[in-house]
């Protein structure tokens, strides 16, 4: 099935990285009833500082907190864009992230791969 | 007060020839270390340590993440003894929290302009943990000229050849390579050197052959062809990283004296073919530098690759393995994925696999990366293809009147260490 959805960041957002240094990345959020989907996008060269990946426990929780959103409702996915090479390591890819959450923090990032129409499923249904 | 100054030594890797340069990135700091402060330099590479010199305060310059644990665990003697220890240079960037636990100080960031204030700190008693200026780069116009005078001199000669001096240009990448840490390390902006500068600094080097050491001199060919039109009177031999293949830029390069350059190589395309051919038709050089292990390599490709590099003429090929240094997309995304098997930071010299590739196991991979070396030097090893360009540089050099002949008083021995001379 192709998919129909070509546009996974709806903002810039900004965001101190390690070391305080500003960073970027792109940014949607989906609000749904049962849960709220976050993507965030690796920007590459236009990131002057830290990736989303590298910041994921910090970076998760400051966009639910701003947001509102509920921590237990988060599926939160980290987004590369292709980079329009051949190397297959610069090819589009989405993670889906789960944290060992508490009250204060995010921590003990996991990984799992997802394929574009499952995120797509995810936002549009 | 005296400052010594520490480049710790690493394991280099096996069956390599092996070159000790002289250390630049130390230098570079102590040329921004104030003036009335004494300088004492250690390469470990060549030197012995000398835990319990009379010193006030050591600096420990770290460039490798190979280099690290080295690193710590000289700090770590030096504070048993109640001397106060601070770490710079890349890998202290790329490893700072856990650097924090053996120093007393971190420096993070370009030293310049920021060591006035850490040595009164120092002299206070006020020493900060960390002095975190990744976010504040100083202006190019204020770097350099590094204190080569710090070097023991001698110990860089390879049976009386002295070999080149390290040299920089510009600072920051704009490119965003996968196994790169430019942009954690604040450099994502190109920033080229003033001219004037850079030709001040290049004059000053008492040696006429130099490695320009620039992530890439390939992202400004106005201030490219400047520089290398500045640089011909100089009548200096170099290498460097890449440089651009217009015809202009070539020209230039030859004249201010490109002896060769590395060009990734990493795929067998006529893209990479007659780029090679370009350099070459300058009279340029070409090592080539070939990544093995990313995921679009399949044992087939890797074999192919290597065919392909013995057609295309190359002068000399440096072979490595993915090494996922922190801060980089190919540690993110291999983290990602739980690839990593091996953290151990002695390791990750680039010829060692540490994570799982996609196509193969890391054993065939790391038989592989032996594969490609013994394949390539099969008919002529690697010291005879360097012996090749050495003698290109140095018909050069005769021809231009710059050729200085090999030390007498040090022909018999190797960065430092008497050498047995063997009869063929």
């Amino acid at each position: 099935m192709e998919s129909k959805v070509d546009n996974y960041q709806d903002q810039i957002y900004h965001f101190k990285g390690l070391w305080d240094v500003p960073s970027i990345c792109g940014l949607k959020i989906v609000k749904k009833a049962e849960n709220t989907v976050v993507i965030a996008t690796d920007l590459f060269e236009d990131n002057p500082g830290t990736s989303i990946t590298e910041w994921n426990v910090k970076l998760a929780k400051q966009i639910c907190d701003e947001n509102e959103i509920d921590y237990t409702d988060l599926i939160y996915i980290e987004h590369t864009p292709d980079k329009k090479t051949k190397l297959s390591f610069n090819h589009e890819s989405f993670f889906k992230v789960k944290f060992d959450v508490t009250s204060d923090k995010f921590e003990n990032p996991q990984w799992q791969e997802l394929a574009k129409n499952e995120v797509d499923k995810l936002i549009t249904e | 007060m005296k400052f010594q100054l520490v480049f710790p030594k690493w394991r280099k890797l096996e069956g390599q020839t092996t070159f000790n340069l002289p250390p630049h990135g130390a230098i570079v700091f102590a040329a921004t270390i104030p003036q009335d402060i004494e300088v004492e330099f250690i390469d470990e590479n060549l030197e012995e340590m000398r835990f319990d010199d009379d010193v006030d305060f050591v600096g420990i310059s770290m460039l490798l993440t190979t280099q690290i644990k080295r690193g710590w665990a000289i700090a770590d003697e030096y504070r048993k003894r109640g001397k106060k220890v601070i770490f710079g240079g890349i890998s202290t960037m790329l490893h700072a929290e856990e650097t924090m636990e053996h120093a007393d100080s971190v420096f993070l960031g370009e030293a310049e302009g920021h060591m006035e204030q850490v040595f009164k700190d120092f002299k206070n008693g006020e020493l900060k943990k960390v002095y975190n200026h990744m976010n504040d780069l100083p202006p190019i116009e204020i770097v350099g000229p590094a204190r080569r005078e710090l070097y023991n001199r001698d110990l860089y000669y390879h049976k009386g050849v002295q070999m080149v001096d390290l040299f920089h240009a510009s600072r920051g990448c704009k490119y965003s390579c996968y196994p790169c840490a430019v942009s954690y390390l604040g450099g994502r902006q190109f920033r080229p050197r003033p001219i004037d500068k850079a030709i001040e600094e290049l004059e000053s080097i008492d040696n006429n052959r130099l490695f320009i050491v620039d992530n890439s001199l390939a992202q400004d060919t106005q201030w490219e062809k400047d520089l290398f039109k500045a640089m011909i009177p100089l009548k200096k031999k170099w290498c460097s990283h890449t440089i651009e293949d217009k015809p202009e830029v070539l020209d230039l390069a030859a004249q201010a004296g490109a002896w060769y350059v590395y060009q990734a190589v990493f795929d067998t395309s006529d893209y990479i073919k007659e780029r090679v051919k370009r350099y070459h038709d300058y009279g340029i050089g070409v090592e080539g530098t070939i990544l093995l292990g990313l995921d679009n390599q399949t044992e087939d490709d890797i074999k192919r690759l290597i065919d392909f590099l013995l057609e295309i003429d190359l002068d000399l090929a440096e072979f490595t393995v993915l090494a996922p240094f922190p801060h980089t997309k190919a540690y993110n995304d291999l983290v990602k994925q739980n690839r990593i098997f091996n953290k151990n930071w002695d390791d990750y010299n680039a010829g060692q696999v540490v994570y799982h590739p996609k196509h193969m196991s890391a054993e065939r991979l790391q038989e592989l990366y032996q594969y490609a070396w013994d394949t390539f030097y099969k008919d002529e090893s690697q010291e005879e293809k360097m012996f090749k360009l050495l003698k290109k540089v140095v018909s050069r050099e005769v021809e231009d009147g710059t050729f200085k002949k090999r030390r007498q008083d040090l022909s018999k021995s190797s960065f430092g260490k008497n050498v047995i001379h063997k009869i063929a």
